[in-house]
């Protein structure tokens, strides 16, 4: 179809706008998506730390509570921080808030469930380490979707294959499997992120200048 | 702020109608909700159907009795998708189609993580059972937060308790017992309900008159 024809009192012109419309709001979730994306470098390092420091110290039981309380601690203070500057942290629209809905219901859901599995010692269960990765899977490919946004759900399809790869292969390569998600999961997701973000920025300090 | 003064170009009626067009948005997911509310239902019977074969019949191939269930499961969910978009038309706004994004990519990391779980027999871990609640919760949750739904909410926060209630007591019949609740009677009392979602008017639109 090449022409669109008026129908049922929608013109050619009406159709124009609201595909304009749609466009502008994908393209505004995806920059409140992108305007976060150090949030992803900060939990892919603060995951890393956490793996290298239960690595180190394997009896010491405390190191995951201690690592997270430290991650949100860290998160809590930046968001500080960037409210203070004069750049505004989040955006209102419906995208924008359907996405944030995916990441902190996906934040509250892993937090319930690293928590009780600390309690009960649970968390050397293959089925642990899998459904977290799933977890972190899910609300990428969500985003993605609402966004239509293929780098994000190349990072999902990433994050599920090491989902199912912790089920096919022996412990031994779990380490190697995690720390490989973290850091192209999430440390290159979220530098790729921040890049976009940046040059976003430039973008529209050119076009405000021209 | 008792009264929006006109501000920018934007009239106070300006402000309303948007108002009313977001309230109308988020009714309309809602219905789009409850119009899919028979999936709920679907798979709640479909969950009490295996527990079912599984418990009474072990031997008569009780072992195969999840992946059947499962299969047949998805095979009508997709024929009553298919029957419903012949039958009558509805039609879906962004909001309807953010909550399917949110539902479809539940069902498919639950696809993945379920088969892969079952492929290497590793489906009698607690952690298992426990992360398939959460997945559910954690979709209802967002679809909650979308729609501005508290009974949607409730049901993320029962299927979390849950979930945690399982790695918590860390038993059999604990776990079958939370199992039978959640996917049994939640699922389907929260189908039958949001089936039961009339359309209803915006509050906003008095005003509008």
């Amino acid at each position: 179809m090449t022409n669109l024809e008026p129908d049922n009192e929608i013109t050619r012109a009406d159709l124009v706008q609201r595909v304009a419309l749609m466009e502008s709001m994908i393209a505004e979730g995806r920059k409140s998506t992108v305007r976060f994306g150090w949030i992803f470098v900060l939990w892919g390092l603060i995951d890393i730390g956490g793996i290298a420091w239960e690595y180190r110290w394997p009896s010491f039981r405390w190191v995951w509570p201690i690592v997270m309380v430290a991650g949100f601690a860290i998160q809590y203070a930046i968001f500080a921080v960037r409210r203070r500057t004069s750049r505004p942290v989040y955006t209102n629209s419906v995208q924008s808030r359907s996405i944030a809905a995916v990441w902190s219901m996906m934040g509250l859901t892993a937090l319930l469930f690293v928590a009780a599995a600390i309690v009960e010692n649970g968390t050397g269960q293959i089925a642990f380490v899998s459904a977290i990765l799933m977890f972190v899977g899910m609300a990428h490919a969500t985003s993605a979707l609402i966004l239509r946004w293929p780098a994000q759900a190349a990072v999902a399809v990433l994050w599920w294959a090491g989902g199912i790869a912790t089920y096919f292969l022996s412990w031994e390569y779990f380490l190697s499997i995690f720390v490989g998600e973290m850091f192209f999961g999430m440390i290159a997701f979220g530098l790729y992120a921040m890049w976009l973000d940046r040059r976003q920025e430039q973008d529209g300090r050119a076009s405000a200048h021209a | 702020m008792t009264t929006l003064q006109p501000e920018d170009g934007i009239t106070r009626g300006d402000l309303i109608r948007r108002l009313a067009l977001m309230e109308e948005m988020i009714a309309e997911g809602r219905r789009y909700t409850g119009y899919n509310s028979w999936i709920f239902v679907l798979w709640g019977v479909v969950d009490l159907v295996a527990m079912s074969w599984q418990y009474y019949f072990p031997h008569f191939g009780g072992r195969w009795a999840w992946p059947i269930c499962l299969t047949a499961g998805a095979i009508l969910s997709f024929a009553g998708k298919m029957l419903q978009r012949r039958n009558q038309g509805y039609s879906k706004n962004d909001e309807c189609g953010r909550v399917m994004s949110v539902w479809g990519m539940m069902g498919l990391a639950m696809g993945i993580y379920i088969a892969a779980a079952m492929v290497t027999n590793f489906d009698w871990q607690y952690s298992y059972m426990a992360a398939i609640l959460m997945m559910i919760g954690m979709a209802h949750a967002i679809s909650a937060m979308i729609l501005r739904w508290r009974v949607q909410g409730l049901a993320a926060a029962v299927y979390w308790a849950g979930a945690v209630g399982i790695l918590i007591f860390n038993s059999r019949g604990a776990t079958t017992a939370i199992w039978l609740f959640e996917m049994g009677i939640v699922m389907i009392v929260f189908g039958l309900y949001a089936r039961k979602v009339e359309p209803k008017g915006s509050r906003i639109k008095g005003e509008l008159a």
